[in-house]
């Protein structure tokens, strides 16, 4: 060992091939090697494999348990060979003292200090400026990415596309008649035109239920918006904006599928359970010469979720 | 349960207790002395007779099925009715009363529904579907059984039980050959799948309720839940034609009854909650076990 | 020698000393690359689980770099022409259509998608389980702060890039959670809709948010997260790892294997487990089938509709909450919406980010540490933890009420009702336990540690007598002193050794 100490001057640690921390783990070694022979050749097979199934085009499944199978005794494999046949140690390494010594800290922080404070201490004003203008660029400098990226809260959020006078219809474009439904039925209506649109979907879905078979009323003030029994709400929760299409017709409730909100939809869709506060907005409806059903005015307040400016 | 929870209980018997005791009428001891519901839309093949696709019994006038290629809907015939009355006198007439009024022996009003004007349809779905005769009449929602009546027995008793008070839907059988699968998905989305989820696995609904399964059930059952309104779920009526249904059918009793999982197994297709469990458990769970052998104990 | 020397001498290993003399002479690398190669990692297997999540990110980049090559992040409509029948003929997004197209027409298509998949779920859990250890080790403590924020900061933004990225696919499932996540934005007061029409372009659905979606999962996230691991990895080796106490470890040491070659052949076969795992997972296990849900349209729902384990602990919390809201003044602040998604969430990460200084300023311990606690000694941080644990598990519990509820036949309501009492019972008993247990546990000797076998003897009055059995030496094997890593091997003779070590040539 001292002859490879005297040739090089980096000091060099050397072991004799017999010590113990060098013998390998197992206790039989050779059987060892074995076994992860055998992993390897299967492992190759399987990536083979593999490339079989690709070619060959066969179920999707082979693919991946081929692949899988493949890396997976390659890992064992190679693991093994870590574990088992590779030097057992332990081997120590020591910790130096992340830290620095005092005298370099002390160094550090006078460079910082005193070559940067010498400078900005004369040139105060400018320092101030320059970080004033750092200041103002790094906020100005946001707005494209805030402002550009889309319009001003507005529109929809109040307002939907009903109005006075506005057909039911329902998905397929069909407009719904007072002698299509019996009581306990429930289909989702959209305003003439809108039923593929994008708002239409998603800010005017409105689910139509009939209670009854006579002229309802839900709430007070309300005695004219359920004609023969057809009372429509909002189909968006008040929640979270979830479509409510869960109707349970004997319980005469509307649960939302999403958090579980329920809606009775005998008195105006006032929530009886679970997490929504607001009940959902009912549109009031009206009947037409020939028995079609229309929406007198658009809802009475902001369909969908509570925000800050839905007072 | 510790003492201390009493309070938390109270608050909690009071939230579940109150909203039942609204409904408790509703929720599964049946409508109350209101008139039978009958079904109800002017639009052609929509599962009602029309004057353009009825087939009328020669002698007597009386209709004996209507409905087009989709779906026929035949009346039950007259002829069962005597075998009818006496299945329902040993099976059903002690909830239901024997005029099908659900007004049993002790003249309860109320207790039990009425079956009078319901359809056909109606009567055999709960039959051949096993939920009646019922296991626990006492249970908010019945659960589907293996039938203890046959099929034929089911159309008897609902021969005479819709004879007392003739309506509709009448027993429909559906051919899904010309159906549209993609149609079928659509309006499955749409209106099924908010109670049915978008596998067609059922699950819990508002207090003791649930939609069931649609895993196992065949066409012909599907257009007579859809049509009738089982319990709570809702009746489709108008609002879906003959045609639209049968395209529910033929998407229900393939993609949603035998789905293809081409990705392995399908894991009960309950969704990211299945998925999790088997990410943590076996896949985090199995390597973190390999990483205990790969490393040391101490 | 400290002038450029052009004529040095030759490295006496051959072909790989002028390899290695070519690029030290360009890179300088001999002096810091041999203190490479000797660093010695502690390989107690609880280290191995941050690796799992380190893998599972590689799996990640590599399925997800062929995602890239064939997904379209369009909202824009086309008729549907492929081969899965319900869909023919329908109107559906271009990023819905790539997406089944992916699953059906690309082979190896659908593997991919679902080792993504998978990988994405098991690379939040290895972050979890990882930090756990962290934090039940106290390995956070100085000079370790950095990490903990760093790997805190990983979790977040591995939470929000899994959201994203299956959204993006724009099924009914993940629509209907990014139309949640809309409003979520919205309630924030005074600015919420600002921020969601901006994000969004307008209001929900708009079109833009798929393209949007697509280049944070894409590009921008997956940057902050290599950067992030990067500068995660380059702490651990600049302070090293921290061991367990133990023979001859001390503050002052490393004792373990050394880095090459044996770490490399662990942590690089850990590697190929790790991924071959997941292939199985993606071979054999169906994981968001995104063609049975259909595609996303605003009036349509599913029941039964959970978001990804991950998020969970927000859905959960979400349905518990109660019915609150602030309404006056003409506005309305929605809290049953605000408090469980805006305000908890930050509430928790940010006692989650400050955990060092809280327990630095507790325990008055600023000294440094590189030594490991066993959990059991250190009870109150254990019990802290394992509570955080039961409560964040039992919300996470209560985003499945409905799946609970169909599967024990149990009211809906009620289960609702049951886990707002144990949100508050079970951490409340989880404490007090787990200090108990910790307790009851330093009490003994041997806690924690492999049991010995006892020979049980009969006197012969009939006295049972147990004595610990001598342990044999092919048993457990006893550890040897640790020894600096060698450089070469001195061999007695010419022959190779069979350990693998390579011989040195003189």
């Amino acid at each position: 060992m001292s002859e490879h100490e005297q040739r090089t001057p980096v000091s060099l640690k050397g072991l004799p091939a017999d010590d113990p921390h060098l013998q390998p783990l197992a206790r039989r070694p050779h059987m060892v090697e074995q076994v992860i022979t055998g992993l390897f050749i299967f492992g190759l097979l399987f990536t083979l494999l593999f490339a079989v199934a690709f070619v060959q085009n066969w179920a999707p499944w082979t693919l991946g348990a081929t692949l899988g199978t493949g890396m997976s005794l390659f890992g064992i494999g190679i693991i093994a060979w870590g574990k088992y046949l590779m030097p057992r140690g332990p081997f120590v390494e020591e910790r130096h003292d992340l830290a620095s010594s005092d005298e370099e800290r002390e160094a550090f922080t006078a460079a910082i200090v005193e070559r940067g404070g010498g400078v900005i201490k004369r040139r105060k004003f400018l320092a101030g400026l320059l970080g004033t203008g750092v200041g103002a660029f790094s906020i100005v400098s946001l707005f494209p990415w805030v402002r550009s990226l889309g319009p001003m809260p507005k529109g929809t959020l109040f307002h939907t596309d009903w109005g006075k006078g506005s057909y039911l219809v329902d998905i397929s474009g069909r407009r719904i008649n007072v002698s299509d439904l019996t009581i306990g039925s429930l289909v989702t209506v959209f305003p003439e035109g809108m039923e593929h649109t994008d708002n239409g979907q998603a800010v005017d879905q409105t689910v139509l239920i009939r209670v009854t078979n006579q002229d309802f009323t839900t709430r007070k003030g309300r005695e004219t918006w359920a004609p023969q029994g057809y009372v429509a709400y909002s189909k968006l929760c008040t929640h979270l904006g979830c479509p409510v299409g869960l109707y349970e017709q004997e319980l005469e409730l509307l649960v939302c599928p999403c958090h579980q909100s329920m809606f009775n939809v005998t008195n105006g869709a006032m929530p009886t359970f679970g997490p929504a506060p607001r009940p959902l907005p009912q549109l009031p409806l009206m009947v037409d010469s020939n028995g079609f059903l229309q929406s007198q005015s658009d809802f009475h307040e902001p369909v969908g979720p509570g925000f800050w400016e839905r007072s | 349960m510790k003492l201390r929870h009493t309070p938390l209980l109270l608050i909690a018997t009071a939230l579940v207790a109150g909203p039942l005791l609204l409904f408790a009428d509703a929720a599964g001891a049946g409508t109350s002395s209101s008139p039978a519901i009958t079904y109800q839309t002017s639009r052609i093949n929509a599962g009602t007779p029309n004057s353009t696709n009825v087939t009328k019994d020669p002698k007597t006038g009386a209709i004996t099925s209507y409905g087009d290629s989709a779906i026929t809907y035949t009346v039950p015939s007259p002829a069962l009715n005597a075998l009818g009355q006496s299945l329902y006198l040993q099976n059903c007439a002690s909830c239901h009363g024997t005029e099908a009024n659900g007004v049993p022996a002790d003249g309860t009003q109320g207790a039990y529904p009425n079956l009078q004007g319901l359809g056909a349809a109606t009567i055999d779905f709960w039959i051949a579907s096993g939920r009646m005769p019922a296991a626990d009449p006492r249970s908010v929602q019945a659960e589907r059984r293996v039938p203890r009546l046959t099929d034929q027995q089911a159309v008897a008793i609902s021969a005479w039980v819709n004879s007392l008070a003739p309506s509709y839907p009448a027993i429909p059988s559906v051919n899904v050959k010309d159906g549209n699968y993609s149609n079928g998905q659509a309006l499955f989305a749409l209106n099924c799948a908010a109670c049915h989820t978008i596998e067609g696995a059922g699950d819990a609904l508002a207090f003791d309720t649930y939609a069931p399964s649609l895993r196992h059930i065949p066409g012909y059952q599907i257009v007579e839940a859809i049509r009738s309104g089982p319990g709570n779920m809702p009746r489709f009526t108008g609002n879906l034609s003959d045609a639209q249904v049968r395209d529910i059918v033929k998407y229900v009793t393939s993609y949603v009854q035998h789905p293809q999982n081409p990705g392995g197994l399908g894991l009960g297709g309950l969704g990211p909650v299945a998925e999790g469990f088997v990410a943590l458990l076996i896949g985090v769970g199995l390597l973190a076990l390999a990483g205990y052998w790969v490393g040391e104990r101490e | 020698m400290s002038t450029i020397n052009t004529t040095r001498k030759s490295n006496p290993y051959g072909k790989v000393g002028q390899v290695i003399n070519e690029l030290d002479d360009r890179l300088g690398l001999a002096k810091g690359g041999r203190t490479l190669l000797d660093k010695v990692f502690p390989d107690h297997w609880s280290f191995m689980l941050g690796e799992i999540a380190l893998y599972s990110f590689v799996v990640l980049l590599v399925t997800g770099i062929f995602l890239t090559l064939f997904y379209v992040p369009s909202s824009t409509l086309v008729v549907y022409h492929g081969a899965y029948l319900p869909l023919v003929g329908q109107k559906i997004s271009q990023a819905y259509a790539s997406s089944v197209d992916l699953s059906f027409a690309v082979r190896g298509g659908l593997l991919m998608r679902q080792m993504h998949h998978w990988a994405c779920d098991i690379f939040v859990g290895g972050i979890l389980v990882h930090m756990a250890r962290v934090f039940f080790t106290g390995a956070f403590r100085k000079p370790r702060e950095g990490n903990w924020t760093i790997g805190t900061t990983l979790l977040v933004l591995s939470i929000a890039e899994g959201f994203l990225g299956y959204s993006l696919p724009d099924d009914l499932v993940s629509g209907t959670g990014i139309r949640i996540a809309y409003s979520i934005i919205e309630s924030v007061p005074v600015v919420g809709t600002y921020i969601a029409f901006f994000l969004f372009g307008g209001n929900f659905p708009g079109t833009v948010v798929l393209g949007r979606f697509f280049i944070i999962h894409v590009l921008l996230i997956p940057l902050v997260l290599l950067g992030l691991v990067g500068a995660h990895l380059f702490m651990l080796v600049q302070q090293k790892h921290t061991q367990f106490p133990g023979k001859g470890r001390t503050e002052k040491n490393v004792v373990g294997t050394p880095m090459y070659p044996v770490f490399m052949a662990k942590t690089t076969g850990f590697l190929f487990i790790v991924g071959g795992a997941i292939a199985l997972l993606g071979a054999f296990a169906q994981i968001n089938p995104i063609w049975q849900f259909g595609f996303y349209e605003p009036a349509r729902i599913s029941y039964a509709v959970q978001p990804d384990f991950y998020m969970g602990f927000l859905d959960g919390i979400l349905r518990i909450w109660p019915a609150w809201q602030f309404n006056a003044f003409g506005h309305t602040i929605p809290l049953e919406v605000t408090l469980p998604t805006v305000v908890f969430p930050t509430i928790l990460f940010a006692l989650v980010y400050a955990w060092p200084t809280i327990e630095r300023k507790y325990t008055g311990d600023n000294e440094l540490h590189n030594l490991l606690d066993r959990p059991s000694f250190r009870p109150k941080r254990t019990a802290v933890g394992v509570t955080m644990f039961v409560f964040l598990a039992t919300i996470f519990v209560g985003s499945s009420t409905d799946v609970i509820a169909n599967f024990f036949k149990v009211s809906l309501n009620t289960v609702l009702v049951e886990m707002r009492v144990l949100t508050f019972v079970l951490p409340a008993l989880a404490y007090p336990i787990t200090l108990k247990i910790c307790k009851e546990m330093q009490g003994f000797s041997g806690a924690g540690k492999r049991k010995t076998t006892n020979i049980v003897t009969r006197t012969e009055e009939g006295e049972y007598v147990a004595t610990p059995a001598p342990v044999y030496v092919d048993d457990a094997h006893e550890e040897l002193d640790a020894l600096p890593v060698p450089t070469f091997v001195v061999e007695e003779d010419e022959t190779m050794v069979s350990t693998g070590v390579r011989r040195a040539e003189r």
